[in-house]
C-alpha cells in the first residue's frame, strides 16, 4: 500500500460518512413527514404522488446522476452556483437517491395502519402533536427499515457520486469512488483495504440500526 | 329523572354514503344524562354504530347538531378497540397524553384505571398479547383513566364467552354508578342491554323508532318491528271486540280465539296483539289466572339456564319461556296438554295501521 496511508483512508471514510451522512439527515428529515403524510392521508393527486415515489424507488442510481450533473452543469440551470465536482453535489445526488426509498417505505408503514387507529386516538381526544409521537411510536418498526434501505442506498452507491463529484483527491474522493479507482489501476491491494473498510461500515451501521430496531420490538 | 343533560342530539341526520349503497340515520331529539345508561337497540344496519360515532363527534351531522354540556370528555370504546405499541399500561398512558401530568403521576393513574376494571396484573403485559376479553378491559380502562362525562360503547360484550359478558357487565355497573358517568351502549343483545340500561331507544332503517325508560319500551312496543326488537316475541293480528265486562276489553286473534285485554281502541280496530314470551304462563293443571285456553307443546328447547316453550293454542303459535331444570321445564314434552294464562295487563295491543 504504497500510495495510500492510513491518514489517507481515515479521511477517505470520514468524508464518505459526512456526505452519506449528511444526504440521509436531509432525507429523512424531508421524507418521514411526507411518508406519513401520503400513507395517512388521501388527496386529489395522491395516488400518483404515490407511484412517483414507488418508480423513485427504483430508479437507477447512474440515471440520477445524470439528471443531477444536467442540472449542475455550468450551463445547465443551477450552473451558476458552481456546486458540480463538490460534496454538495454529491450530497444533493444522494438525497435524491434516498428521498424515495425514504418515502416510500414510511408511506407503507404509515398506511398499514388501520382507520381504527386513528378513530382510537381521535376519540381519546389525545392533542395533535402526542397523536403524532404515538404515530410514530406505532410504526417505529417501519421507520428504521426505511434508515437503513436509504443508508445501504447510498453508502454503497458509486455512479452518481462519481458523475457529479469527480473523485478528486481530498476534496470528493470516497470510498465507493476510490475503490473504483484504483481497481481500474490495477491497485488490487489498495482496493481490497478500503473495501474493507466499506462493507465493515456497512455491516456496523446495519448491525446498529437492526439492533435498534428489533430491541423496540412489540 | 331529573339528572342533568349532558349529551343531546337535535333533529339530527347522518349520511353516510358507500360505494354501493348510503344511509341516512335521522333522529329527533335523544339526551343523555349524567349517571344515566341508554341502550340503543335494533337489527344490523338500523344505523346504531352510526349513531354513536355522530354522538361522538366522529361524523359530522348533515342537518341538526349534536349538543355536548358535559365538562369532562366524550369518549368512545369500540367493538374491537386498537391496542397501541408497547404496554397495557402503557396504552392506558396514551390517554393522558399532553396533559400535564408528570410520568409518575401517569403512571399511577393508568395503573387504578387497570385495577378498576380487574387487569391490573396485566400492565407490563404488552397489548398485542392480550385476549379479546383482556383488550375490551384495557379500552375501557384508557377511557374511564379520562373521567369521561360521556362514554359510548360500541357492542361492548361482542365476542365474549357467556361467563365474560356476565363478568363484564356488573364491572361496568359498578363503574358507572361510582362515576355518574352518562353511557350510551350500542348493542343487539337485549339481555346484556338489560343489565345496564336505565333507558332503551330502538333504531329502526335509521329512525328512531321509540325511547323511554326499559320497562316502559318493553312492555309497551309502539309497533310489532319495535316489539321484535324488544323481545316480544308473540305477534298476532286480531281486532277489538265488543266488550263484556265493567273493565276489560277482548281483542280476537287469528280470527279463531280470544283474549282479555285494557284498550280503549274502538270496537272492531285492527290490531297487533303482542304478549312477552315471560308473561305468558302455563301448567298441567288450572294455572294462578284465569286460563285463557288449552294448549298443546310443540316443543322445549333449554340452553341450560332458560327453556323456551313453543305451544299451539288452537291455530294460534306461542312461546315462553322457563327457568330450565325446575318443575314444569323438566317433564314437559312434545305433544303435552296444558293450560294457558295470561294477564290482561300482560296482553299488549297496537293499531295495525301504525306499522
Amino acid at each position: 500500500m504504497t500510495e495510500l496511508g492510513v491518514m489517507e483512508i481515515v479521511a477517505i471514510t470520514a468524508r464518505t460518512l459526512a456526505v452519506c451522512g449528511t444526504a440521509l439527515f436531509v432525507a429523512l428529515v424531508l421524507g418521514l413527514p411526507l411518508g406519513i403524510f401520503l400513507g395517512r392521508r388521501r388527496f386529489g393527486g395522491s395516488r400518483a404522488m404515490v407511484a412517483l415515489v414507488n418508480s423513485g424507488m427504483g430508479a437507477p442510481p447512474v440515471v440520477v446522476g445524470l439528471g443531477v450533473a444536467l442540472l449542475l452543469w455550468r450551463s445547465g440551470p443551477l450552473g451558476a452556483l458552481g456546486l458540480m465536482y463538490s460534496p454538495k453535489a454529491m450530497v444533493l445526488a444522494q438525497i435524491v437517491i434516498a428521498l424515495p426509498l425514504v418515502v416510500g417505505i414510511t408511506l407503507a408503514a404509515a398506511g398499514a395502519l388501520d382507520e381504527d387507529w386513528e378513530l382510537q386516538v381521535q376519540t381519546l381526544g389525545i392533542p395533535r402533536r402526542w397523536r403524532w409521537w404515538l404515530l410514530v411510536r406505532e410504526i417505529r418498526l417501519g421507520l428504521l427499515a426505511a434508515v437503513i434501505a436509504a443508508l445501504g442506498g447510498i453508502l454503497s452507491e458509486v455512479g452518481a457520486v462519481m458523475m457529479v463529484g469527480g473523485n478528486l483527491e481530498g476534496e470528493t474522493r470516497v470510498l465507493t469512488t476510490s475503490i473504483l479507482m484504483y481497481t481500474q489501476m490495477g491497485e488490487f491491494e489498495a482496493a481490497m483495504g478500503l473495501a474493507a473498510v466499506l462493507v465493515g461500515l456497512t455491516l456496523l451501521l446495519a448491525g446498529l440500526l437492526t439492533a435498534l430496531q428489533q430491541g423496540g420490538r412489540t | 329523572m331529573s339528572a342533568e343533560v349532558v349529551l343531546a342530539a337535535r333533529a339530527l341526520r347522518v349520511e353516510r354514503r358507500a360505494r354501493d349503497a348510503s344511509f341516512t340515520l335521522e333522529v329527533e331529539e335523544l339526551s343523555l344524562r349524567a349517571g344515566e345508561v341508554l341502550a340503543v337497540l335494533g337489527p344490523n344496519g338500523a344505523g346504531k354504530s352510526t349513531l354513536l360515532r355522530a354522538l361522538a363527534g366522529l361524523d359530522a351531522p348533515a342537518a341538526g347538531s349534536v349538543v355536548c354540556r358535559a365538562e369532562g370528555a366524550v369518549t368512545m370504546v369500540f367493538q374491537r378497540p386498537a391496542a397501541f405499541a408497547g404496554s397495557a399500561l402503557h396504552n392506558v398512558g396514551a390517554a393522558l397524553l399532553g396533559r400535564g401530568l408528570s410520568g409518575k403521576e401517569l403512571r399511577e393513574r393508568s395503573r387504578q384505571a387497570l385495577d378498576r376494571f380487574g387487569v391490573a396484573h396485566l400492565a407490563e403485559r404488552r397489548a398485542v398479547t392480550l385476549s379479546g376479553g383482556e383488550m375490551r378491559r384495557l379500552a375501557l380502562a384508557r377511557a374511564f383513566v379520562l373521567a369521561p362525562s360521556v362514554l359510548l360503547l360500541d357492542e361492548p360484550f361482542d365476542a365474549l364467552d357467556a361467563a365474560g359478558q356476565a363478568d363484564l357487565s356488573l364491572d361496568l355497573r359498578r363503574v358507572i354508578e361510582e362515576t355518574d358517568v352518562a353511557v350510551a351502549v350500542v348493542t343487539h343483545d337485549l339481555r346484556r342491554a338489560m343489565l345496564l340500561a336505565d333507558r332503551v331507544a330502538v333504531l329502526l332503517e335509521g329512525c328512531l323508532a321509540q325511547q323511554g325508560p326499559c320497562a316502559e319500551v318493553l312492555e309497551g312496543p309502539r309497533d310489532p318491528a319495535v316489539a321484535r326488537v324488544v323481545g316480544m316475541t308473540n305477534l298476532l293480528r286480531g281486532r277489538v271486540l265488543p266488550p263484556r265486562g265493567a273493565d276489560l276489553a277482548w281483542v280476537e286473534v287469528n280470527g279463531v280465539q280470544q283474549l282479555p285485554c285494557r284498550t280503549s281502541l274502538p270496537v272492531g280496530t285492527e290490531i297487533w296483539v303482542g304478549i312477552r314470551p315471560e308473561h305468558l304462563k302455563i301448567d298441567v293443571g288450572r294455572g294462578e289466572l284465569d286460563p285463557v285456553g288449552k294448549a298443546v307443546v310443540e316443543h322445549v328447547v333449554s340452553d341450560g339456564v332458560a327453556a323456551s316453550v313453543n305451544l299451539e293454542w288452537g291455530g294460534v303459535q306461542l312461546q315462553t319461556h322457563l327457568l330450565a331444570g325446575r318443575g314444569l321445564a323438566r317433564t314437559l314434552t312434545r305433544g303435552d296438554a296444558i293450560s294457558l294464562s295470561v294477564s290482561p295487563d300482560h296482553v299488549h295491543v297496537m293499531p295495525a295501521e301504525a306499522s
